[in-house]
């Protein structure tokens, strides 16, 4: 625990909302609520520092239960928008959260694209792998034959293998945490602010209403800190490894990560040497001289 | 008005659009106003496109149906398009051993049309010069033809091919052959009217051009967008410009993710926007009702093609109206501005971004294939005629550090539009909360909060309304006949009502460039004195007639409708204008 006690920094009161929680009671997201706000708060970043935006679902009524700068939108579509904003103005740190249902079926596009474009954004998947806010349907993360409503037979489909997936696009961090282990949760965000390119966080967590699978209690059992156990983040095949065999024991912690790829704006020909942001650069531009082509 | 049409056509890739640009542009430096509308299928190699140039000393930004001089660089030409020549007029061929049918010779006799065959490949296998080259070869006979100069023409193609200097000599040699033949059958020409000084220094310029540069006047540093026809050349303009404006490009996964990244990038504070056609933007709807409840001014494009499905996807069409104005879930205010031509597509765009900040409002520019792909000749732009206005956007310190976060979404403002800053200033923060909100955008399920917040969003609507311009009137003062139209009709319209055969009735053009919120007040006064209202749209069922109806009471019942995909034809529309005209 490293709650900063000198004042110059903020602190987790600034980062305290009036609003009430809605949650259920035992549910993942106050575990995620309270490390993101104590990654922000450790980095020293302030509210008016951030821009938190939040898909759509259970993790999303997070957006006005906390301060920063924040965003809910529509459902599946939240890692474009802070895509957008922070190509706009890099000086932001940008955590984009969705869940399993927005980032593996409505949008599952985006993630895929923003791992391919290695936009430098934290993505957070609060993955329950259900429909939590709409009553327990399943997700693409939902293993085959779990009944669930909408589903009284059992799921049809095959559980989507996420981690695999991931990693088959050449992601440049990979971390897994557990809504249940707050200390370690905060210290993969903290690296996942800090890195370079698009950092994707899989946070297991637990749902107690509708997941009666992978409860609480089965994951405190089975989540391991690879940490502890020597991992090298920088071998991707053994990431890859520990990351989708979860048949014995469930790998947490930062799973993978290359600093050596250059995030989308640094890619950007048009930007390269610039020192100032898109939002600054807000001014009538010259148009004559394209003037020539024309004439 | 004396006007001079030629047409060329081939197959798609064949190199129609490079003898219609050399063309193009020599007439315009020649002292010609020109006016550039292509047809073409939608595939990339083969079927049968067409490149047509109008002329004419006068202002001119229409097509006719007809052209004194038609050039084809195929057999399918000669085909298809026998009918398409004026009486007197000529048609410039390359295709070896034709033999035309007597009665299709009997036709070309009657109606006075030399036919020329010009022997381009046995010319170009003398040069020992690649095929393309042809182009050239085909542009110097006709720029003969019109009785231009060699020299000009020269300078021109050697202009053309700075960057490939081992080129221009063979150009240069393919120009001398052009100019140097001469049909058997004797020299022929069409005679162009005295050119005039004013249009050597104009641009020649596509609507998407004109779009692009508006954009980059107005200050928009970050564009993202998905390719789909006809919205694809704006994209291409932005990203072809993206080393000189230094500006964001980002060709998108979808629709999509092109209407989200540029909402964030917006809300971020930068100036933004996206372009796609009709089926694109039913992608991008969701995202449009979202940015109307967190109250982010963002920009679309939606450059009009014929639906539904897929529909032509290469050709035009303005039934996308209603759409625009209805379109996403939900009640809140939007803008909807329809650009005509090159003209005002430049100030109307840069004045998007201005309204989209001034009300926190979506802004759609409606666009078309006929302009996005027009080539108009263009008095050069005045950028100082752009002004970069950002409205309730608080950036200064001392202002930021008294805001509450309760400012942002303040429901007490009389004109509906509160505070905005930017994520990153140094103030109390807020969310911009697609639920419906309180104040600071936490979310909330109360009744008068909500209701509250509803009003407080279509106030800014009535206040954008209040703001707008009445539409403009072109024309005779008090007419009989009181025209109504909008988007890019608005050409060939004025350039109709300048034809001799329409001279001396009292026809006026009432011009809607602001299409939602629509004013009514002039169209209300103007209709009480005309004797006939005329409706002239590019769709199916008059669909401005129905706004305006809905917005004024009054229902326009003599309607021009066109919906074939093709735009209205400058002596189209005088055919069946006059008979209306006529009759009152």
């Amino acid at each position: 625990m490293s709650i900063p006690l000198d004042s110059s920094g903020p602190q987790m009161k600034d980062y305290a909302s009036s609003q009430m929680c809605t949650w259920c009671d035992a549910c993942g997201d106050y575990g995620i609520w309270t490390a993101i706000k104590k990654a922000l708060v450790e980095l020293k970043i302030h509210p008016w520092q951030a821009l938190l935006c939040f898909d759509v679902g259970c993790h999303g009524n997070m957006a006005d239960k906390l301060n920063g700068y924040r965003f809910h939108g529509l459902h599946g579509r939240v890692i474009p928008f802070a895509a957008g904003a922070k190509i706009a103005n890099r000086t932001l740190p940008v955590i984009a959260v969705g869940g399993d249902g927005a980032s593996f079926s409505e949008g599952v596009g985006h993630l895929v694209h923003a791992i391919r474009s290695n936009y430098p954004i934290v993505f957070i998947l609060h993955n329950n792998a259900n429909y939590g806010l709409t009553t327990g349907q399943a997700s693409a993360l939902t293993p085959k034959g779990q009944k669930m409503n909408v589903s009284p037979n059992g799921i049809p489909e095959r559980m989507l293998p996420s981690m695999d997936f991931v990693f088959s696009l050449q992601p440049t961090f990979v971390a897994r945490g557990f809504s249940g282990d707050i200390p370690q949760l905060t210290g993969i965000l903290k690296e996942a602010i800090a890195h370079r390119g698009f950092a994707f966080v899989d946070v297991l967590q637990s749902c107690p209403t509708y997941n009666h699978f992978a409860t609480h209690d089965y994951l405190l059992e089975h989540c391991y800190d690879v940490g502890k156990e020597g991992h090298d983040a920088k071998n991707f095949e053994k990431a890859r490894q520990l990351a989708v065999d979860t048949s014995q024991r469930i790998a947490t912690g930062v799973l993978y990560r290359d600093e050596d790829v250059p995030d989308f704006c640094e890619e950007l020909v048009p930007r390269k040497g610039k020192t100032t942001e898109l939002i600054e650069e807000v001014q009538s531009a010259d148009i004559t001289r394209f003037y020539p082509e024309f004439i | 008005m004396p006007r001079v049409s030629l047409k060329i056509v081939g197959a798609s890739g064949q190199g129609i659009n490079s003898i219609g640009e050399i063309l193009a542009k020599g007439l315009k430096r020649s002292g010609y106003c020109v006016f550039g509308y292509r047809e073409y299928p939608s595939l990339i190699k083969g079927g049968h496109a067409s490149y047509q140039l109008d002329v004419s000393s006068e202002e001119i930004a229409s097509t006719e149906r007809t052209v004194n001089i038609l050039v084809t660089l195929n057999h399918h030409g000669l085909q298809k398009n026998l009918g398409d020549v004026k009486e007197g007029g000529v048609i410039v061929h390359a295709v070896q051993d034709w033999k035309f049918s007597e009665s299709e010779l009997k036709q070309l006799s009657q109606r006075k049309i030399r036919a020329i065959f010009l022997p381009v490949d046995t010319i170009l296998e003398k040069l020992k010069a690649k095929a393309i080259l042809g182009n050239v070869l085909i542009s110097a006979f006709v720029w003969a033809l019109l009785g231009r100069d060699k020299e000009s023409l020269k300078a021109l193609v050697a202009e053309r091919f700075k960057k490939k200097p081992q080129l221009v000599e063979a150009n240069m040699q393919c120009i001398e052959e052009g100019f140097g033949f001469t049909d058997p059958a004797g020299a022929v020409s069409i005679a162009l009217p005295p050119p005039q000084d004013r249009w050597k220094k104009c641009l020649l310029i596509t609507g998407s051009h004109a779009l692009g540069l508006g954009a980059v006047a107005a200050g928009v540093r970050f564009f993202a967008g998905y390719p789909m026809t006809p919205s694809t050349p704006l994209l291409t303009a932005m990203a072809d410009m993206q080393n000189e404006t230094g500006m964001a490009i980002k060709q998108a996964e979808d629709e999509i993710t092109a209407a989200q990244m540029v909402s964030g990038a917006m809300y971020a504070g930068t100036r933004a926007f996206t372009t796609t056609s009709g089926g694109g933007f039913d992608l991008m709807s969701e995202t449009l009702s979202m940015n109307g409840i967190i109250e982010n001014p963002v920009v679309f494009v939606v450059a009009q093609r014929p639906g539904p499905g897929t529909g032509l996807p290469t050709w035009t069409a303005q039934a996308d109206l209603l759409m625009t104005v209805y379109t996403a879930h939900g009640e809140f205010p939007r803008a909807v501005i329809g650009v005509s031509g090159s003209a005002d597509a430049f100030p109307l765009f840069a004045g998007a971004f201005n309204l989209a900040e001034e009300y926190q409002i979506p802004v759609i520019v409606l666009t078309d294939k006929q302009l996005m792909e027009g080539l108009y000749t263009q008095e050069p732009f005045d950028p100082s005629a752009v002004s970069i206005r950002r409205g309730a956007l608080v950036t200064d310190p001392a202002k930021l550090a008294k805001l509450s976060a309760n400012d942002r979404y303040d429901p007490a403002t009389k004109s509906g539009v509160s505070q905005r800053w930017l994520p990153g200033s140094e103030a109390q923060t807020f969310c911009a909360q697609a639920d419906e909100h309180r104040p600071d955008g936490s979310s909330t399920e109360d009744a008068a909060v909500s209701q509250a917040q509803i009003s407080k969003r279509l106030r800014k609507g009535d206040a954008l309304k209040a703001a707008l311009p009445e539409p403009e009137f072109f024309g005779s003062k008090q007419p009989d006949i009181l025209l109504i139209g909008w988007g890019s009709t608005k050409t060939v319209i004025l350039d109709a009502l300048r034809d001799e055969q329409l001279q001396g009735k009292k026809v006026g053009y009432l011009h809607y460039s602001y299409l939602w919120p629509l004013k009514t007040d002039t169209f209300v006064k103007l209709s009480k004195s005309a004797k006939k209202i005329v409706l002239v749209e590019g769709n199916a069922q008059g669909q401005l007639g129905s706004l305006l109806r809905q917005e004024s009471g009054i229902e326009i019942r003599e309607k021009i409708l066109k919906f074939d995909g093709r735009p209205f034809f400058y002596d189209e529309l005088i055919e069946r204008l006059l008979p209306i005209v006529s009759k009152s």
